[in-house]
């Protein structure tokens, strides 16, 4: 056995005119954890998705243990003992963790299935890492965490000994994230090597013997962790040093333009997602909610804009109650809402940006008189709002789908806003952007709020609440486990109440 | 705005690639025909001479291409807000149903009767597409197989109706009914022929309809078409839209009904729609549909219908080559982002 | 009059009639339910049963073999399917327009085909069917041996057929891969299984299964072949798939409601039963579109349903 299990020489690939990897060269050892840091858009998934087979490199040489392999499918790199977690979990829903594991594998009683071996396969491995995992469950039963955990067992049933771990902490509390660094480490006690892809500092450090870094498509450094600091990895991703520094005007916060009382609904499958959940936002204020995604969030935005259900408790915009109204009637009384999934929910990827801009407001005065659309009325709005919001775009006449992720957000932004809402919600929205874009929401968020707009914002993103709130909420389970006044709150505090306990030095 | 040179490069482009799917349809049903043991020039040539080779023969055309664009044209407005409505022969059918039903049984001035018959075309169209609107809203169920239940179940009502409730008694046990007055029927334009003012009120459609997508109510239907997501999360009813859209589309099929009893056969007879309602489908698909193109569409598979059947008379070569066109047509249609996406490979 | 009804010998005619009025919509079914169950919405199946109904007919006519009619119609239909398959997985077309155009196709193509081959006559050309098989004991069982033990081969065949795909579908890795290409397609390539082969052989199979319904009508049933004879049942089955909850057993059952109103509307008429038999013709089809009523909360579509699939974009 050589010292490295992989090498990538000078990688390129294109997608059309952009370069995602640029002559990129890594090394990862045997027995050994790789961190690969990089802002979104870095090209840090698409270096792993060569290396896992799901894309063909332009240009360079791939090597591992010491040989020069072509990959050019994962069936191959499942050969070469590769495998990958991937941020959207490759499991079946409705399929048991067994027969999840065995799909695609050779059966010992060809044609049929072979259940039984396997299920006392996965129960002696899931001892020996500390999985806990039950064969017999349904992925759709598992919790998020409990779901990596079984991407993490097909591996090591796979005689996977290259591990690459797509962002796999943004979906895990803080002690679920612990966790899984635990596994990491006992896999690597056992010679296996793993590659960590992440944007997040903390863990980076936390957890890997070495680290590259990857910015717009280029290696721009690579260092043992231990000779590393937060500044200099920083600089490395971002070619400067980011102190997110905001304007922060100085507000008084009003009275509540937003409230729940005791909201309770049900999910998409049926099962309670919200609990009794009761706060509210006042005017001129940033009421951050924090969570693990999974715990309710996008029910409560939801329940909030009119386009779920509650099952029991009210929602009041200013003092009138708007329980169960439709989502029209929130539109109409100055709700904006950016979504969690801005290309499914928040936009029409197949249509122009002239028309993204009008969905909610087509049917007034100027965009429509008498029941007939005004196309220029239409075409100068979005000139308008192109401009003042810097969309870089080739034109108004653009599809969505042709944007950054940055610009797309951009383009909600600027609808959600130009409506002059008395409340703003944001469900992560600054969720797979760049820094730059990051920045652009975040501080466009904070002028919201100056300018007395009662803001609900919505992350998974401690940073993100910490900077930007003036209360922090923490949903747990559909539940709001408390909340606190932005100088009272500490990070280990929030962390704890993202997981569950409310007891003070509770694990 | 534009410079003719600009309108001539945008419309190459559009009117290009459907002319292309009806060539390729054409060469493909013509090695089926040597597959088959017939002569596929021969054929085509019967083809056309069938459908061009005199006045009578070109106003047959414009007689079947005017029900068929305002049936396309209703299926265009459910297609594009992603409505799969397969029922336009079923819609057709109560529509003309309605129609013929208050022309022989209300009593009022011609004047007054007319336009009434006319509604009731456009309201027994819109309750039958409705019921499948309704249907998709409420219970999700998938409206292809439901328009289509539909159809089956409307022509066994006209069959029932024509041979029992409806039927002219002085009729020799014909399925028929009785003929509606003559005040109420179609001015025929060209002496001779069988061409009435349905072509008019097509083309006036077409116009409308035009105008319809620049409407709220069109902007809000083609949301909805382009994704249902974005609709509810912008505010739209979703399900009431949709029902709008299948009661839109099933009346105009509707009116297309009107257009037929009252522009040709003047009463209701056993099946009535014969087919119209799959090859507006097909019509609407070539078209892209557009209300301009839909016109030049229409007129195309008129033209081969109407040569299709002088073709099977003169030439002994079954209809049936006509389906495999329109069949073939639209694979080829459908097939054209195969080419593009080729095109993008090589870039 | 209803006394009629109630007599032993109406009920075990109508029953027997009822099994055997479920085979074409229940063959159909059976195919689609791969079909879907890889993702693959095939509304073009009423076309390809036609296509597969004028070949059965034409190989039976031609050798005087049933079994080369079967096979020949087991052929056609795979063939034909194949049009249908690669429209929706290499063009990744819209499903639902694809299968119109498979269905006009299918349409014009099996006439073109019959009159290609027999020209017109006067009188249809016609073939022996299969001749009811009376299967030893179990056909002497009172009641249950004429309804289910008087057949004719091709029920027989639907049966076995039917418990093979149910072994096919849940207990082999095939089928574990056909269930999961339709749930999560990026998963099952990322675990090698070939996405496109997968659906284009369920979309195969389905082409088979109906190509063999089709048959079951002209050389099964009736001993000839007519335009649009399969009347509907290829959509008919798309509806049991759903209702059944694309589960072949339970597809049996529901083919069997409809084969019961098939058969139902057949004797009444005979009888002369005072409902105008239109109505009777129209009961199957209004049956359907109840049952697609009654699905509306429980479906548990496969996830990938009608969603074509590529690789590498994110």
């Amino acid at each position: 056995m050589t010292e490295y299990a992989v090498r990538m020489r000078k990688i390129t690939k294109r997608f059309g005119a952009l370069i995602a990897n640029d002559h990129i060269s890594l090394d990862l050892r045997w027995g050994s954890i790789h961190g690969l840091l990089g802002e979104n858009g870095a090209g840090k998934t698409t270096l792993m998705n060569i290396l896992y087979g799901l894309y063909h490199p332009d240009q360079g040489e791939i090597e591992v243990d010491g040989h020069p392999v072509r990959i050019d499918s994962p069936l191959q790199a499942m050969e070469l003992d590769i495998g990958m977690v991937h941020q959207h979990f490759m499991l079946v829903r409705p399929f048991t963790v067994t027969e999840n594991i065995v799909l695609g594998l050779p059966s010992a009683r060809r044609p049929f299935l072979d259940l039984k071996a396997a299920t006392r396969r996965i129960e002696e491995l899931s001892a020996k890492y500390q999985l806990k995992i039950d064969p017999s469950a349904r992925i759709w039963q598992l919790s998020v965490g409990e779901a990596q955990r079984v991407e993490i067992l097909k591996n090591i049933y796979l005689d996977t000994r290259i591990l690459i771990l797509d962002e796999p902490t943004t979906v895990l509390t803080p002690q679920e994230i612990r966790e899984l660094f635990e596994i990491m480490r006992l896999m690597k006690a056992d010679g296996k090597s793993i590659i960590l892809i992440t944007h997040k500092l903390e863990e980076i450090l936390a957890v890997t013997d070495e680290i590259s870094v990857l910015r717009a498509g280029k290696l721009v450094g690579n260092t043992p962790t231990d000779r590393t600091t937060r500044n200099e990895l920083t600089r490395m991703m971002v070619g400067r040093n980011v102190l997110f520094d905001f304007s922060r005007k100085r507000t008084r916060p009003g009275r509540a333009v937003l409230k729940a009382r005791r909201v309770s609904a049900l999910g998409d499958k049926g099962l309670p997602a919200l609990r009794e959940v009761s706060f509210e936002v006042r005017k001129g204020e940033i009421l951050g909610v924090a969570g693990v995604a999974g715990n309710g969030q996008k029910e409560l935005c939801q329940v909030l804009s009119g386009l779920r259900p509650v099952t029991s408790g009210r929602v009041f915009l200013g003092e009138r109650d708007f329980t169960n109204r439709p989502p029209k009637e929130f539109i109409d009384n100055q709700m904006a809402y950016i979504p969690e999934d801005r290309q499914e929910t928040g936009l029409v990827m197949e249509a122009g940006l002239t028309k993204n801009f009008i969905i909610k407001n087509f049917d007034r005065r100027p965009f429509s008189r008498r029941g007939f659309l005004n196309g220029p009325a239409v075409k100068k709005n979005a000139g308008q709002l192109i401009e003042e919001f810097n969309i870089k775009t080739v034109s108004g006449q653009a599809r969505a789908k042709e944007l950054s992720g940055g610009n797309q957000q951009k383009v909600v932004l600027a609808r959600e806003i130009s409506s002059k809402p008395k409340i703003l919600i944001a469900n992560q929205p600054t969720h797979g952007l760049d820094v730059g874009a990051t920045e652009y929401v975040r501080q466009c968020l904070l002028d919201q709020r100056g300018e007395g707009v009662g803001v609900l914002l919505i992350s998974a993103d401690l940073d993100e609440i910490f900077q930007l709130s003036d209360r922090i909420a923490v949903i747990f389970k559909g539940e709001i486990m408390d909340i606190i006044d932005r100088p009272d709150a500490q990070l280990e505090l929030v962390g704890r109440l993202m997981a569950g306990s409310r007891e003070e030095g509770a694990a | 705005m534009k410079s003719g040179a600009g309108r001539t490069a945008r419309i190459l482009p559009a009117v290009l690639p459907p002319l292309i799917s009806v060539l390729l349809a054409f060469i493909v049903g013509g090695l089926l025909l040597i597959l088959l043991g017939y002569n596929p020039l021969e054929a085509y040539a019967m083809l056309f001479r069938g459908a061009f080779g005199s006045t009578n023969r070109i106003c047959e055309i414009l007689v079947k291409a005017a029900p068929l664009i305002i049936l396309a044209l209703g299926i265009s407005i459910a297609f594009k807000s992603q409505i799969w409505n397969i029922g336009g022969d079923g819609q057709f059918t109560i529509g003309a149903i309605f129609s013929v039903w208050v022309a022989l049984n209300v009593g009022l001035p011609p004047v007054l009767l007319a336009p009434l018959t006319f509604l009731a075309a456009f309201a027994g169209g819109a309750f039958w597409g409705g019921i499948a609107g309704l249907l998709k809203s409420r219970f999700n169920a998938n409206e292809v197989i439901t328009t289509l239940m539909l159809n089956y179940i409307a022509v066994y009502i006209l069959g029932w109706l024509v041979l029992g409730p409806m039927m002219d008694p002085a009729g020799h046990g014909f399925p028929q009914t009785q003929l509606v007055g003559e005040a109420l029927r179609m001015p025929i334009l060209i002496a001779h022929t069988r061409l009435h003012g349905g072509i008019i009120l097509a083309l006036i459609m077409v116009v409308l309809i035009y105008f319809f997508w620049k409407t709220t109510l069109g902007f809000r239907i083609e949301l909805v078409g382009k994704s249902v997501k974005v609709a509810r999360y912008a505010g739209i009813n979703v399900p009431r839209t949709m029902v709008l859209t299948m009661v839109i589309s099933g009346g105009m099929a509707g009116i297309a009904g009107w257009c037929e009893v009252f522009g040709i056969h003047y009463r209701l007879l056993d099946h009535l729609a014969a087919g119209y309602g799959y090859l507006a489908i097909v019509v609407a698909l070539l078209a892209d549909l557009n209300p301009i193109g839909i016109i030049i569409s229409a007129f195309f598979f008129s033209a081969l219908m109407v040569g299709g059947a002088t073709m099977e008379r003169m030439a002994g070569i079954p209809f049936s080559l006509v389906d495999i066109i329109e069949g073939l047509v639209i694979i080829f249609v459908i097939s054209r982002v195969i080419y593009t996406r080729w095109r993008g490979d090589r870039a | 009059m209803l006394d009629q009804l109630f007599t032993a010998g109406f009920v075990i005619s109508f029953l027997a009639g009822a099994v055997r009025m479920s085979v074409p919509i229940l063959l159909p079914a059976l195919g689609e339910i791969f079909t879907e169950r890889a993702g693959i919405l095939n509304l073009g199946l009423e076309g390809i049963m036609l296509v597969g109904s004028v070949c059965g007919f034409w190989g039976t006519y031609a050798t005087g073999s049933l079994l080369v009619g079967l096979l020949a119609a087991v052929a056609a239909g795979i063939l034909f399917s194949l049009v249908m398959a690669f429209l929706c997985i290499t063009v990744r077309a819209n499903q639902i327009i694809a299968g119109t155009a498979v269905t006009i196709l299918g349409g014009g193509l099996s006439i073109l085909i019959f009159r290609a081959v027999f020209g017109i006559r006067m009188l249809p050309p016609s073939v022996e069917i299969f001749h009811p098989l009376h299967i030893p004991l179990l056909s002497k069982i009172p009641l249950l041996g004429p309804i289910l033990f008087q057949q004719n081969l091709m029920v027989y065949l639907t049966w076995a057929l039917m418990i093979v795909s149910g072994i096919v579908l849940f207990k082999t890795t095939f089928g574990l891969k056909v269930r999961a290409v339709g749930e999560h397609p990026r998963a099952a390539d990322s675990r090698g299984i070939n996405v496109i082969l997968i659906r284009y052989i369920c979309v195969m199979i389905g082409g088979g299964f109906a190509g063999l319904g089709g048959a079951f009508l002209s050389i099964g049933f009736m001993n000839t072949f007519l335009d649009q004879m399969t009347g509907g049942r290829g959509f008919i089955a798309v509806a049991v798939v759903i209702f059944s909850r694309w589960n072949p057993y339970r597809a049996m059952g529901a083919a069997l409601i409809f084969g019961c109103a098939n058969a139902l509307q057949l004797r009444l008429q005979a009888l002369g039963f005072p409902i105008p038999h239109q109505f009777l013709l129209a009961f199957p089809y209004v049956l359907t579109i109840l049952a697609l009523i009654s699905v509306s909360k429980r479906a548990e579509v496969p996830a990938a349903f009608t969603i074509p699939y590529t690789r590498g974009e994110s």
